[in-house]
């Protein structure tokens, strides 16, 4: 009839239990689990719904912080200033965001428990949007004063958030490589605070603040490597699975990337602390550049056998994600052997912010948001389907705009030149509307009736 | 994936002919001309294969499977999938008088509109069936199918005349 795609080789693991009338048996695939199970455990769609949401706003703010940062003259690397506001705005707006809504529904769905805490998930965001915003006008208007109560209220929102997922985890059956990059992920992210806290108290001009720098460095390491990165990397062997229809990743495999990521973390933070900085350094970048080989190793593994292309603006920026991790690492061995590279650590910003963190996470919204949006649609005779929640023109103008942006950043870096920064700037805020015209639209088209916006969403807008 | 029954096996098989069908259908509907010749030729192949080997499928699925899995606790799941193949089928039956009016070359401007609403509308639907029977269906069988019913149900599908396949 057709050509037919090579059968894939990996074995099928017995990941996870399904409780049956037969009793307790095993689920092949953690992403089966997901699919077959999600539609009973979901949270109220108003609580990823808002976390996406306010993710979205969030990423707007930052390319326009970005742009009055570039417009007054001020450079990253500065202090306090619109620059320093617009990179957490990205880290604890849209990456923390989008992290606190994406975890609260994933981990139950793929650990296949009950998704509760509804009622504290809205107090947590609550607390968070806030917290994000006070702490961007703190740092943008070089108040310490609004910083510190930004940073309290973030750290308090993400406290309660982790307890939440603590207990998450503690019960999760199965997934044994998800669920220890989540305990992992959890303790970076009390590190993580705690340093936070500390850089706090060194713009509040506290006496007994501890050295800026050795903070800052742990701050550096724990929040995007720890926190957000090793989230990321753990859900990796959930979602990329199921969008290519492939076999989750040999939880042995996944296992041996997180030890040598948790070796990595702890060497770089002991270092950060003093402790034999140069060797240890040194020891943690070896460790974490061989975990994420493995890891971008089992991912492109799946993506050679899944049974269809992750193709679109998502699978680009995914693809795009990845590369920004690798380039990070490269430009940490650079500053670690002090290479005479100008600017090495804005570079080193760029890619693992900018190219790595935002590009990955925008390229997994674009395809979480519409898929359980879609488990959520008004009941019809037809429920819509992700992409007819979907609007692919805005989310192709985003990913041009992304890009575009990221490449008018790095020629700000090269030339130091406030204009050019203005204009990435720019580039990227019309990204943001078009991200934000998206979910708009699956917000609009959610609240139709089932039919109606089947129909008319195939008629041409994929 | 791999799948050590017999009929998983032969399930995924088809699976994979038709994602492969479905992809080039969609492909087809973004880039072809609806007058050319590889256009009408996939047309009448993705018309077959909604006439015959979608229904075909499904049948054995819902007649041989479905039983099973609710014998074992998971009507839930078997409900779901019912329910999906509902929705494709009557997507089905938009969708072939078209595919064949295009096959044959003869469609007017409203009916291509129609053509490609309804076949990406399919397309995304059937995909998604996959991945569901893929990730939780066919790694299911394993365990549900003993040897011999195994080879008696893959013995069968291959056999029955009303289940045969369009070639």
């Amino acid at each position: 009839m057709t050509e037919r795609p090579a059968p894939a080789k990996a074995p099928v693991r017995a990941a996870l239990m399904v409780a049956s009338r037969q009793g307790t048996r095993a689920a092949k695939t953690a992403a089966g689990a997901f699919i077959g199970g999600a539609k009973g455990r979901l949270l109220p769609a108003s609580i990823p719904l808002r976390h996406f949401g306010a993710a979205v706003v969030f990423h707007l703010l930052a390319w326009l912080a970005l742009a009055v940062g570039a417009a007054n003259g001020t450079d990253f690397g500065a202090g306090l200033g619109w620059p320093l506001a617009a990179v957490h705005l990205i880290t604890l707006g849209v990456l923390g965001m989008s992290v606190l809504g994406a975890g609260a529904q994933l981990l139950p769905v793929a650990s296949r428990q009950a998704a509760t805490g509804a009622y504290l998930l809205a107090a947590i965001w609550w607390l968070y949007m806030p917290g994000v915003a006070v702490l961007a006008l703190g740092m943008g208007l070089a108040r310490p004063a609004w910083l510190a109560a930004g940073a309290a209220a973030c750290t308090l929102a993400l406290l309660l958030w982790g307890l939440l997922t603590a207990r998450n985890l503690f019960g999760a059956r199965g997934m044994p490589g998800v669920v220890a990059h989540g305990w992992a992920a959890l303790a970076a992210l009390l590190v993580m605070l705690a340093a936070a806290l500390a850089l706090v108290s060194v713009w509040l001009g506290w006496p007994a603040a501890p050295a800026r720098h050795t903070v800052l460095a742990l701050h550096r390491v724990m929040a995007p490597y720890g926190f957000i990165g090793l989230f990321s990397l753990g859900l990796s062997y959930v979602l990329v699975p199921m969008f290519v229809l492939a076999d989750s990743p040999d939880d042995r495999y996944q296992l041996a990337s997180l030890v040598l990521l948790v070796l990595a973390l702890a060497s770089a933070a002991l270092a950060a602390l003093g402790l034999a900085p140069a060797a240890l350094m040194a020891l943690g970048l070896l460790a974490g550049s061989i975990a994420v080989a493995l890891h971008l190793w089992l991912m492109a593994r799946t993506l050679r056998q899944g049974m269809r292309r992750f193709a679109g603006p998502s699978g680009t920026l995914v693809r795009l994600g990845w590369g920004g991790l690798v380039a990070s690492l490269v430009l940490g061995w650079v500053l670690l052997l002090q290479w005479p590279l100008p600017d090495a650590g804005l570079w080193f910003g760029l890619c693992l912010v900018g190219i790595w963190q935002m590009s990955f996470l925008l390229g997994i919204l674009q395809r979480i948001a519409p898929f359980l949006a879609a488990m959520h649609a008004l009941p019809g005779r037809r429920a819509p389907t992700p992409s007819a929640l979907s609007h692919d023109g805005a989310l192709q103008l985003h990913r041009i705009c992304h890009i575009g942006a990221l490449v008018l950043l790095a020629g700000a870096i090269a030339t130091s030149n406030h204009a050019v920064m203005f204009a990435a700037a720019c580039v990227g805020t019309v990204g943001a509307l078009a991200f934000c015209t998206f979910f708009g639209v699956l917000l609009w088209r959610l609240r139709r009736p089932a039919a109606a916006s089947s129909s008319a969403s195939h008629a041409g807008i994929r | 994936m791999s799948y050590s029954s017999q009929v998983g096996r032969t399930l995924d098989d088809e699976h994979r002919t038709n994602l492969a069908l479905l992809e080039k259908v969609e492909h087809a509907l973004t880039r072809l001309a609806y007058s050319d010749p590889a256009f009408t030729g996939l047309m009448s192949q993705f018309a077959r294969a909604m006439e015959h080997d979608i229904e075909r499928h499904f049948q054995f699925e819902e007649e041989s499977l479905f039983p099973l899995m609710r014998e074992a606790g998971d009507g839930e799941m078997a409900d779901l999938m019912v329910e999906e193949h509902g929705v494709i089928r009557e997507i089905a039956c938009e969708l072939l008088p078209l595919a064949r009016i295009a096959a044959a070359g003869e469609m007017d401007e409203p009916q291509r509109v129609l053509l490609k609403q309804h076949a990406l509308e399919m397309v995304e639907r059937q995909v998604a069936h996959i991945q569901k029977e893929t990730m939780a269906l066919l790694p299911m069988l394993d365990d549900l199918l003993d040897q011999e019913t195994d080879r008696e149900l893959a013995f069968a599908y291959a056999c029955d005349p009303a289940l045969r396949p369009s070639r």
